[in-house]
This record gives structure tokens, sequence and C-alpha cells, in this order.
């Protein structure tokens, strides 16, 4: 059994976000493993924990992104693949979708799993497009997966809080929603063992897709980023917090709910 | 330049108001650019709903109808989706950003090697240049973008812009699909199971999100001020996530959607799926260290503060006023 895991470093859910021309200043920030990544790099090592399995890790960007994917052997991943590569910045979704297709397709993992969508750019395109590309069938949203006879019966999260179930075929790509497993941390054993595990480094042409990848193979780009319009916003209370909560009664009065 | 093409979605025996606010936005830039609307119903005798979205804004609507499309399914939904835009030359396809609309849109823009935008808020035509705007960044900014290639897959936020109003001409036609081998199937839907505790019925509901920042503060702080409020308390999707409150207590779109008299939103900074179930409350007031956070906007009263100071002294302050 081998399990593909593709992993998004991202900037830290509390980090500033200064706009920098058409996305943000990056410099100084510090950046995470994006949210739905780690589960589902922990719904692998699951399955690792309970049989015989292989956990690759896969991850796309500039030097920061091995301490990422060192994070993810720490944590049990057994190998990691990190594309370096400056021609891949600017990639679209199906640039890196044909980027990790090429990996999976060396590899040949027998699943794949990743986050239903990254922090950053929330586009929630990559998983079904990398299905496409390598011709497996595909699920988002992924609640609970449950194996047998190389089967997946995966409940997908959809409206309402209901779920549909789904089943599918191995290979396949499963994207995980976030709160599917309680995610472990690296032990410290496992981030001394993890220093000697290999990580490969590729670049676009090392994967057969030079020129087809990056800002100019990109179909799709970002003219412009800005903070969302202000409208009708809050009325703000301000003062000493005996002020405050004085103007939190009144209002609660008023609403006649005191 | 090619035509447009509307994926619709059938939900509980209906055309969903979704696919209506997709034609309303197609018919708008097909006028513009002198485009025609076509659209694709994919279900089990759906004949009568694509009649009736023919005649509001669907233009020529191809009909795929089998037991192979009552449910949905990935790779069939795929093929079927591929087969409408040759039929109908279409170089813009809309999608809406429903759960099965976002589990194919990018399988399909993969397979059409398109340029491929997902869950719009806003699609503007300036001459036939389409410019597109989402969230980024779970709601903190605003990206606008554009595409380069020939062929176009769009998914578009239900709710985002109005729904077409009125009559149109159009037609129907059916589609023959081979869905071939497919190697994912639909099993069942499982319902919500009923929940231990039940926000809609609440006049006042007490959330907190991330910014509680430890499982310990929920009924430290959180749980008395909805207490002495007579209200019940509720969370945000991380909170949930990271098993701090199980998943009875979360309000937003993959929890509970509420409408108390007052939603007070303590460290919650409010990413769209958490707005989605609390913004249609009669008054919110939101306490968040955060000056930027999205929540803000949503709240009639803001108090940029912290909350640890803030909702104790508050829960103190209704107790005395209650006497």
């Amino acid at each position: 059994m081998k399990i593909m895991v593709c992993l998004k470093q991202v900037p830290h859910q509390d980090a500033r976000l200064d706009i920098d021309g058409a996305w943000i200043k990056e410099d100084g920030i510090k950046f995470e493993i994006n949210s739905y990544d780690t589960y589902a790099l922990e719904e692998a090592l699951r399955i690792k924990d309970a049989e015989e399995a292989e956990v690759v890790v896969a991850s796309i960007g500039p030097d920061r992104v091995s301490q990422a994917l060192r994070t993810a052997l720490g944590m049990g991943a057994d190998r990691a693949i990190h594309v370096k590569d400056p021609e891949v910045d600017g990639s679209d979704a199906l640039g890196i979708a044909k980027l990790l297709a090429a990996i999976a397709k060396e590899e040949n993992p027998d699943l794949v799993f990743m986050g239903l969508m990254s922090d950053d750019g929330n586009f929630a395109a990559v998983p079904p497009m990398l299905a496409e590309l390598i011709g497996v069938p595909h699920t988002t949203a992924a609640v609970k997966v449950e194996r047998s006879n190389g089967k997946l019966t995966v409940d997908r999260e959809i409206e309402g809080g209901a779920s549909e179930v789904v089943e599918l075929q191995a290979p396949c790509v499963v994207a995980v929603q976030t709160g599917i497993n309680q995610v472990r941390y690296a032990s410290l054993k496992g981030i001394m063992a993890a220093k000697k595990k290999p990580l490969d480094v590729k670049s676009a042409s090392d994967l057969g897709l030079a020129g087809q990848v990056g800002a100019s193979g990109a179909k799709v780009s970002i003219e412009g980023i800005e903070p969302p319009p202000k409208g009708d916003s809050a009325e703000l209370l301000e003062g000493s917090t005996d002020e405050i909560v004085g103007g939190l009664v009144n209002k609660i009065k008023e609403l006649g709910l005191l | 330049m090619g035509n447009i093409l509307i994926v619709a979605e059938i939900q509980a025996g209906q055309v969903r108001e979704a696919t209506y606010e997709l034609a309303a936005f197609a018919q708008q830039v097909a006028g513009e650019t002198g485009r025609e609307v076509a659209s694709l119903v994919m279900g089990k005798d759906v004949g009568a709903l694509a009649e009736e979205l023919a005649g509001r804004g669907g233009g020529n609507v191809h009909v795929v109808d089998g037991a192979d499309f009552e449910n949905y399914n990935a790779e069939a939904a795929s093929a079927a989706i591929q087969s409408a835009v040759a039929a109908s030359g279409a170089d813009l396809i809309l999608v809406s950003n429903t759960p099965s609309g976002w589990d194919v849109a990018p399988r399909v823009a993969a397979a059409l090697d398109a340029g491929f935008i997902s869950d719009c808020f806003n699609i503007s035509s300036d001459g036939g240049n389409l410019r597109f705007k989402r969230r980024v960044f779970n709601g903190k900014l605003d990206a606008t973008l554009s595409a380069s290639s020939d062929v176009v897959v769009a998914s578009v936020q239900p709710g985002a812009t109005a729904p077409f109003e009125g009559t149109s001409s159009g037609s129907t036609s059916a589609l023959e699909v081979a869905t071939g081998d497919t190697r994912s199937r639909f099993v069942e839907v499982k319902q919500a199971e009923a929940k231990g505790v039940d926000l809609t019925k609440a006049d006042v509901i007490v959330s907190g999100g991330r910014g509680v920042g430890d499982p310990e503060k929920f009924p430290e702080i959180i749980q008395p001020l909805a207490d002495v409020l007579g209200g019940a308390m509720g969370a945000s999707r991380p909170v949930v996530d990271a098993g701090w409150l199980p998943h009875a207590y979360q309000v937003g779109s993959s929890g509970q959607v509420v409408t108390p008299k007052l939603y007070i939103a303590c460290g919650i900074s409010g990413a769209i799926q958490h707005l989605v179930g609390m913004k249609a409350s009669n008054y919110i007031i939101a306490i968040n260290k955060d000056p930027d956070a999205p929540i803000f906007e949503v709240a009639n009263l803001g108090v940029v503060g912290d909350l640890f100071e803030i909702v104790p002294a508050l829960t103190s302050a209704v107790q005395d006023a209650k006497g």
C-alpha cells in the first residue's frame, strides 16, 4: 500500500495580511501546513498505523516548503518530494495539478489524500483536477473514510449537516474536510528521525513539464487583491471595559432581552 | 466567441434557485456579447423541469435523462457536461458552487484543459472581457481574476446574484451520454442526525471561536454569558474541528443555521461558512481583537478588544442588571 499526500504550505492563520501587488507580502510572516492538509496526512498515517504502508508527501514551492515537509516526516511520513523551481511560480490550479499528476504517475500510489482546499487561495480545485489528469475517481469534503477490498466508502459533507455516501475503487483521490480526525503532533523522536528520511528535490523539467506550468503556462491570473468593501459594518463600542460593558448591557435592554 | 453553458442543478424535484441565478448572469453577458445561452439538465424524468428552465432564462436546454443521473456521480456528471459543451459550442461554463458543483467543476476544467475559477461572488463583463471576484484567505481579502484560456469554467457562490425572473423563449433537446464504467458510485444520503443542542429555537446565542483559545474556556466564559441571558452556547467550525465541542454546537453552513434575536460572536473571525449560518440573526454583537475580522462586516455592534476581559465583565453586569 502506497499513499501519496499532497501538502501546501500557507501563511499562518494568524499572520498579518499586508497586500503586496496582486498577493500578500510574504516577507517576515510565519508559514504552516495548510490546515486541511494536516487532516489528509493524519488520515494516511492512520492507515500506516494499522497496516504495512508507505506514506509519500509532496509539496510545491520555494525553500521554506522543506520545513513543512520535514514536519510531515516528523509526524510519520516516510518520504518527501519537494518541487522547488522558480519556473513553477505563478502556476494556476491546473498547473499545480499537472505537477502533482506527474509525481503521481512516477509514484503510482494506491491512494491520494489531500485537503479540500487551501487556507490562502480557497480554490478547492486541485484534487478533482489531479484525479482527472491521472484517470482515477475522486471525491471531496470527506468526513469519514472506510476501506475494504480495494474500495473506499466515503461520507462526504453536503448541505445542512447531511452527508452523501460514495463508494470509490482504488486508486482514487480523496479530498478531506477539516475535523475528519484529530491530527497528531510530531514527537521529538519523530522529528529526530525525520532528519534522516529522504527528501527529493525536483524541477518542472524533471517532471517533463518545462514551459507548461508557472506564470507563463497559467490560464488564470490574479489581477488584484483588496480588503472586502466595508459596507454597513458594525458600530464600534470604545472606551474602558466598564464603558464597553455598560454599552452592551444598554443594547441588550433595548432589544428587550433583559 | 462561443456560447455560455449553464450546468443546472436539480434538488428535491426542483430546479435550484442557484441555477436561475446563473441564468440571470448568463443572459446578461449573452446580451452584451452576442452569445447564446444553453443549459444542461441531468437527472431522471426531468423533462418537465427542463421545460421550466427553458422558459426562464435557460436558453437551449440539453436534457440528459436516465437512471445513471438520478443521483450525483462525479464521473457521470463530468461526461455529461463535456458532451453538453460540445453540443452547445460553449466556451464559458457556469456551475453553482454547491457540494456537487465544487466536486465536478474542477474535474471538467482539467478534462477540457480550461481555465478554472471557483466560488465567484461577482462576474463582470467589460466588452466581453470577464473579471471574476472571489474571496481568498477565508474571507479576509477579495481577489479579482481574469482568464486567458479559450475555455473557462467558473463556479458561482449561491445567493451572490439575483435569480432570473420573468419568461424567455428556449427549447429542449435530448442529449445521449455514455457514462462508461464509472469507478465510483452513489450509495445514499444520510440526513443530519438529530441534534443534542437545538440552537434554532434560542432567542440568544453566545458563540465562541478559535479566539477562545482553549476548550476549558467554553464552560468557564462562554456558557455563563449564554446562561445568564437565558440563551444557548454555539461555536464556529474550528472549535468543533479541534474537538473542543461536539458538532451539535456548530453554527454555519455545515452546522446549524440560526436566526436568534441576539447573536454574540466571541473570538470568531467570520469565515464565510460561519457567516452563512448566523448573518440573518436579528441583532449581532461581535467581540474580537482583530479590527479587520470579517465578522464586523455583518455585526450591528462591535467591540475590538479582549474577550477574556469583556465577556466575564458582561456576564456579571447582566447578572447585576437582573437584580
